[in-house]
C-alpha cells in the first residue's frame, strides 16, 4: 500500500502539487486523472524519487520514500513505466529486459520466458533494436521490463498514449489481470478517463495540483458534476 | 531649452579647460611637464563633460563609449609618463595580453565556444609582424599591426570552418591540437620563421623625434623607448576595446548571445549559425594575433616556443578569473598577467619556498590552474561577476 | 620474404601500429568518459601520468617491474574515482564549457604538482623488454620485443573492455547509465556508481597506456609525457566518433600508421600538421565521427 500525505512539489516558482493526500491499496488499481498540467506525472516522479518534494510524506508499507534515491525505491519493489515509455532504443529488446531484471530475485531466463509468454511479440523480436518497435510494442516492452523485476507497486504514466483504442482495451485488460494475479498496487495515470475508470477500483482527480475528488471509481463515474467539470465527457 | 543647456555646457567646459591649462602652465616646473599635464587635463575635462551629458548613453551609445575610451586612454597615457621603464614594460605586456583576453572572452561569453588555440593565434600575429618587418622594414606600425590582424583572422577562418558545425568539446580539442602543433608548423617553415630560434625585428620601434626632444638629455633612452611602446600598446588596446564594446552591443553580438543560449531558437529567428560562429571565431583569432604582434614590437623579437599550450591555458585562466564575457574582466586579467610574476616571486620570498627549486618554478601553473578550477566551481562569472553580485546585494539592502 | 619484412613499407606499418595502439588506448579512455558523462576530459593524459608517477617512482626502488605496473594501475583507478567523486560531480548539468575549463585547470595543476615533486627530468623505467629491433638477414624489422609488448597489451586491454561492455551485467548497466540515466535509475541501476566506474575504468586504461609510454626506453616518464599523445588520442577519438569505442581504436591505429608514413616520407614536423588536417577534414565531412551512426546525435 502507498500512502501519500500532504505532498507539495514545486519547480522553482511553479507549484505542481499542493498538499496532495491519497492512498493506493494493495491489489487495487488507483487511477489518477486530470487535465494536462494537473500534476500527474509530477506525482509519479515524486513517488519514485526522481523529484524531491517540498513537504509531505510518502510511505510504502512501512518505508518512507521521501528523500530516498530512485534506485533504492526501485529496489524496494516500485516499478515505474515513465511517460513516453523510456525504452532504450539503442538496446535490443532483450537487453532492455535484462536491464529490467537486474535486481530481480528470480532466474533471468525464467523471467525472460515469462515475459515472452505474456507478450509473444517481444519474444519474436528479442534480438531487434528497440528503435524498430511500433508504439504499442514499445509499450509492451516497457511494461515487460517493469514486470520482470517482480515489483509490488506499479506506476504507469499514460500507458495508452498513442495506442489504437483496441490495443488500449487489451492493455487495460492486461493491467487488470496482472493486478489481480500478483496482488500488485497499481497507480494508473491516464488522460483517457473512460477507459481508466472502467478497470480501476479507486480514482483520484487532480486539478492544478490539488485533489478535487478521491473516491471509488464507480462513484466518480456516477458523479455527473465532477465528470463535467474535470474530465470532460465520460460515457 | 536643450540647445541652451548644451551651449552652457560647452562654455563651462571651455572655461574649465582654459583655467586648467593656464594654472598648469604657470605652476609646472618645466615646459615639458606643463604641456603634458595641460593636454591631459584638457582632454580629461572635455571627455568627462561629454560623458556626463544626461541621456547620452541611451541616445548615442557609440559616442558615449568613445568618450569613455578617450578618458581612460588619457589617464593611462599620462600615468606612463611617470612610471619607471620596468612598470611601463609590464604595463605594455599586460595591455597587449588584455586584447587577447578580450578576444577569447568575446568568443566564449558571446557565443559559448571555447578555444585553447589562442596562444598559437598570438604566435601567428607575432610572427607575421616579424616576417613582414624583415622584408619591408619601413612599413608604418599601424599597417604592420593590421597585417598581423588580417593573418590572424585568415588562419582563424581556416580553422573556424569546421567550427561552424562543432560544439564546445570538439572545438576545444581541435584548437588544443592546433596549439600543440604550432611549434612544429613554425619549424616546417623555418626559412621564413626562423624555427625555434625565432626572429629579431630589423629595427627597434623608437619614438618620433618630437617626442624624444621633449625629454631632458638625462632621461635614458630606455625610459623614453619603453614609455613610447607602452603608449602605443595602450592606444591600440583602447581602440580594440572600443571596437569590441560596439560589437558586443551590435546585432551580430546579440545574434551570438542568442546562439549561445539556444541555437535552435536562434536559427528560427533567422540567425545564420555557421556564419555567426565563424565570425566569432575569426574575431577572437584576430584579437589574439594583434596581442601577439604587440608583444613582438615590445620585445623587439619573437620566440615561437613562448606560444605554447601552457600560454593558451594561462589565457583561459585569466579570462575565467576576470569574468567571461565582460569587458572589465579582460582588463583585470591583463593586469593580473602583468603583475603575476612579481606577485608570485613575492609569495615565494615570503613563504620561504626555495626560489630556484622545482616548486617555485611550477607555482604559476599550479596557482593559475587552481584558481581556474575554484573560480569555475564557486564563482563562474569571475571577479567581475562576484563584484556585480555584491553590488546588487548592497543596492537591494540599502533600498529596503 | 626477409626483404619484404624489412622493406620500408612494412617497417612503417609496424612502427605505426605500435604508436597507433597507444593513440587508440588514449582515444578509448576518452570515449569511456565521454559516453558515460558527456565530458571531454582534458586531464585524460595528466591523471594517468600522476598515477604512473605514484606507482613507478614512489615505489620504484623496492619492487620489480610487474608489481609497479600493478600499483600504477591501482593508483590510476584511485585517481579516476576520486576525481569523479570530488571534482566532476559538481559539473554534471552545467554549461558544457564548465567541465572543459575545470579539467584544463586540473591538467595544469597535476602537471605542476608532479613537476614540483618529481622534477621534469625524464625517469627511465627499467623493464624486461629490449627496445632493440629484431634483425632479419642483417637488416632491422622495426619491431622489438618492447613494441610487441606494447601492441599485445593494447589489444588485450581493448578486448577486455569490449567483453566487459558487451557481455557482462555490469557492462549493460554502464551502457544504460550513459544512454538513459533516469530510466536506469528507475530500474534500480546505481547510476552514480556507474559514472564513477566509468571514470575509474577510463583512467585505468589511460594508466596502462601511460605506463607503456613511460616504459619506452627512449621516452621515460615526465610530467608532460602525455601532452602530445593526448592531442593524437583526441584526434583519433574525434575522427572515430567520441561515442564509438570501436571507432576510437580503429582511428587510433590508422592515424598511427598514416603518421608514420608521413614522418618517414616527408619529415617529422609534418606529422602533427597532417594530424590536424585529418582532424579538420574529417570533422567537416562527418562532424559526429566516421563510426557514429549519423542519426545518433547532433554535435
Ligand atoms: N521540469 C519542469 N520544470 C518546470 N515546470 C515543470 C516541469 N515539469 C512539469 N512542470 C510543471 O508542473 C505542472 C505539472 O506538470 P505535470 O507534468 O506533472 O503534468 P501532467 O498532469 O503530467 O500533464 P500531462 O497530462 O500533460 O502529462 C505543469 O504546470 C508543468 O508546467
Ligand atoms: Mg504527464
Amino acid at each position: 500500500m502507498i500512502a501519500v500525505e500532504e505532498l507539495s512539489v514545486s519547480y522553482g516558482a511553479v507549484q505542481a502539487l499542493r498538499g496532495v493526500s491519497f492512498r493506493a491499496e494493495t491489489g487495487m488499481i488507483t487511477a489518477v486523472l486530470g487535465a494536462n498540467g494537473a500534476g500527474k506525472t509530477t506525482l509519479l516522479r515524486t513517488i519514485s524519487g526522481l523529484k524531491e518534494p517540498v513537504k509531505g510524506t510518502i510511505t510504502l508499507d512501512e518505508h518512507s520514500l521521501v528523500r530516498e534515491r530512485p534506485e533504492n525505491i526501485a529496489r524496494l519493489g516500485v516499478g515505474h513505466v515513465p511517460e513516453g515509455r523510456g525504452v532504450i532504443s539503442e538496446f535490443t529488446v532483450e537487453e532492455n529486459l535484462r536491464l529490467g531484471a537486474m535486481m530481480a530475485k528470480v532466474n533471468l531466463s525464467d523471467g525472460l520466458n515469462e515475459q515472452y509468454e505474456r507478450f509473444p511479440v517481444l519474444g519474436e523480436r528479442r534480438k531487434q533494436h528497440a528503435a524498430k518497435l511500433s508504439g504499442g510494442e514499445r509499450q509492451m516492452l516497457a511494461m515487460a521490463r517493469a514486470l520482470i523485476a517482480q515489483p509490488t507497486v506499479l506506476l504507469l504514466d499514460e500507458p495508452s498514449l498513442g495506442l489504437a483504442p483496441l490495443v488500449t482495451a487489451q492493455l487495460m485488460h492486461a493491467i487488470r489481470d496482472l493486478c489481480a494475479s500478483k496482488s500488485l498496487t497499481v497507480i494508473l495515470v491516464e488522460q483517457n478517463a473512460t477507459t481508466a475508470l472502467r478497470i480501476s477500483d479507486y480514482a483520484v482527480i487532480l486539478y492544478l495540483g490539488r485533489v478535487v475528488a478521491n473516491d471509488a471509481a464507480a462513484n466518480i463515474v456516477a458523479d455527473e458534476d465532477l465528470r463535467e467539470h474535470y474530465l470532460g465527457k465520460v460515457e | 531649452m536643450q540647445w541652451i543647456l548644451a551651449r552652457r555646457r560647452v562654455a563651462v567646459t571651455a572655461g574649465l579647460v582654459v583655467v586648467a591649462v593656464v594654472v598648469t602652465a604657470l605652476t609646472a616646473s618645466s615646459v615639458r611637464d606643463g604641456v603634458a599635464l595641460g593636454v591631459a587635463l584638457a582632454v580629461a575635462i572635455t571627455g568627462v563633460a561629454t560623458l556626463t551629458i544626461a541621456g547620452l548613453r541611451e541616445a548615442h551609445p557609440v559616442l558615449a563609449r568613445a568618450a569613455l575610451t578617450v578618458v581612460v586612454l588619457d589617464a593611462s597615457l599620462f600615468a606612463t609618463y611617470f612610471f619607471s621603464s620596468i612598470t611601463n614594460f609590464n604595463l605594455a605586456i599586460g595591455a597587449a595580453m588584455s586584447i587577447v583576453l578580450l578576444g577569447l572572452s568575446f568568443l566564449t561569453g558571446a557565443s559559448g565556444q571555447i578555444s585553447l588555440g589562442n596562444s598559437a593565434f598570438m604566435g601567428v600575429g607575432a610572427l607575421a609582424v616579424a616576417i613582414w618587418a624583415n622584408h619591408h622594414a619601413s612599413t608604418p606600425i599601424v599597417v604592420t599591426l593590421l597585417i598581423a590582424v588580417v593573418s590572424g583572422a585568415l588562419v582563424g577562418l581556416l580553422l573556424g570552418l569546421p567550427a561552424t558545425r562543432l560544439r564546445g568539446p570538439y572545438l576545444a580539442g581541435m584548437t588544443l591540437a592546433f596549439a600543440v602543433a604550432f611549434t612544429a608548423i613554425v619549424n616546417s617553415f623555418s626559412s621564413w620563421t626562423g624555427g625555434d630560434a625565432g626572429l629579431q625585428l630589423p629595427t627597434a620601434v623608437t619614438p618620433p623625434n618630437w617626442l624624444s626632444s621633449l625629454f631632458n638629455a638625462q632621461t635614458s633612452l630606455l625610459t623614453v623607448n619603453t614609455m613610447w611602446l607602452a603608449d602605443i600598446t595602450i592606444v591600440v588596446t583602447g581602440v580594440a576595446f572600443f571596437f569590441m564594446a560596439n560589437l558586443f552591443a551590435s546585432r551580430t553580438g546579440r545574434a551570438m548571445r542568442l546562439i549561445r543560449d539556444n541555437d535552435v531558437a536562434a536559427e528560427l529567428v533567422g540567425v545564420s549559425l555557421p556564419r555567426t560562429r565563424v565570425i566569432a571565431f575569426m574575431v577572437s583569432s584576430a584579437y589574439a594575433a594583434l596581442g601577439g604582434a604587440l608583444w613582438t614590437l615590445i620585445n623587439n623579437s619573437v620566440s615561437p616556443p613562448t606560444y605554447s599550450l601552457a600560454l593558451s591555458i594561462t589565457i583561459l585562466s585569466l579570462v575565467v578569473i576576470g569574468g567571461i564575457g565582460t569587458i572589465p574582466g579582460a582588463l583585470i586579467g591583463g593586469l593580473i598577467y602583468a603583475y603575476s610574476t612579481n606577485v608570485i616571486s613575492w609569495f615565494t620570498a615570503h613563504t620561504g619556498i626555495n626560489p630556484q627549486g622545482n616548486l617555485a618554478s611550477q607555482l604559476p601553473g599550479i596557482i593559475f590552474g587552481g584558481l581556474l578550477i575554484l573560480t569555475m566551481l564557486f564563482a563562474p562569472m569571475g571577479i567581475v561577476g562576484a563584484v556585480r553580485r555584491l553590488w546588487a546585494k548592497r543596492r537591494v539592502r540599502s533600498a529596503t | 620474404m626477409d626483404a619484404f619484412l624489412t622493406s620500408r613499407i612494412i617497417s612503417d606499418i609496424l612502427a605505426g601500429l605500435t604508436n597507433g595502439v597507444i593513440y587508440g588506448l588514449v582515444a578509448l579512455s576518452l570515449v569511456l568518459v565521454w559516453r558515460s558523462t558527456r565530458i571531454l576530459n582534458f586531464a585524460q593524459g595528466a591523471m594517468p601520468m600522476f598515477a604512473a608517477y605514484v606507482g613507478m617512482v614512489v615505489f620504484a626502488h623496492e619492487l620489480g617491474y610487474w608489481p609497479l605496473v600493478g600499483i600504477s594501475i591501482l593508483a590510476g583507478f584511485t585517481v579516476g574515482g576520486v576525481t569523479e567523486r570530488v571534482l566532476v560531480r559538481h559539473l554534471y548539468g552545467k554549461p558544457e564549457i564548465n567541465p572543459i575549463v575545470v579539467m584544463v585547470g586540473f591538467l595544469i595543476v597535476l602537471e605542476g604538482v608532479a613537476a614540483a615533486i618529481w622534477s621534469t627530468t625524464p625517469r627511465g623505467i627499467p623493464n624486461p623488454f629490449s627496445p632493440i629491433d629484431w634483425q632479419l638477414g642483417g637488416k632491422p624489422v622495426s619491431l622489438s620485443p618492447f613494441s610487441v609488448y606494447e601492441i599485445v597489451t593494447g589489444l588485450v586491454v581493448m578486448t577486455l573492455i569490449a567483453v566487459l561492455f558487451r557481455f557482462t551485467k555490469l557492462g549493460l548497466q554502464l551502457r544504460a547509465s550513459a544512454l538513459a540515466p533516469e530510466v536506469s535509475r528507475l530500474l534500480g541501476v546505481r547510476v552514480g556508481r556507474m559514472l564513477t566506474l566509468g571514470w575509474i575504468l577510463s583512467t585505468g586504461v589511460g594508466t596502462i597506456c601511460t605506463v607503456l609510454v613511460a616504459s619506452n626506453f627512449f621516452t621515460g616518464l615526465t610530467p608532460q609525457v602525455m601532452d602530445g599523445i593526448f592531442a593524437f588520442g583526441f584526434i583519433a577519438a574525434a575522427v572515430g566518433g567520441l561515442d564509438s569505442p570501436v571507432g576510437a581504436i580503429v582511428a587510433g591505429v590508422s592515424i598511427g600508421i598514416i603518421l608514420q608514413f608521413v614522418g618517414d616520407y616527408v619529415n617529422s614536423n609534418a606529422i602533427i600538421l597532417t594530424a590536424l588536417i585529418i582532424l579538420i577534414v574529417s570533422l567537416m565531412v562527418r562532424p559526429n565521427g566516421l563510426f557514429t551512426k549519423s542519426s545518433a546525435r547532433r554535435v
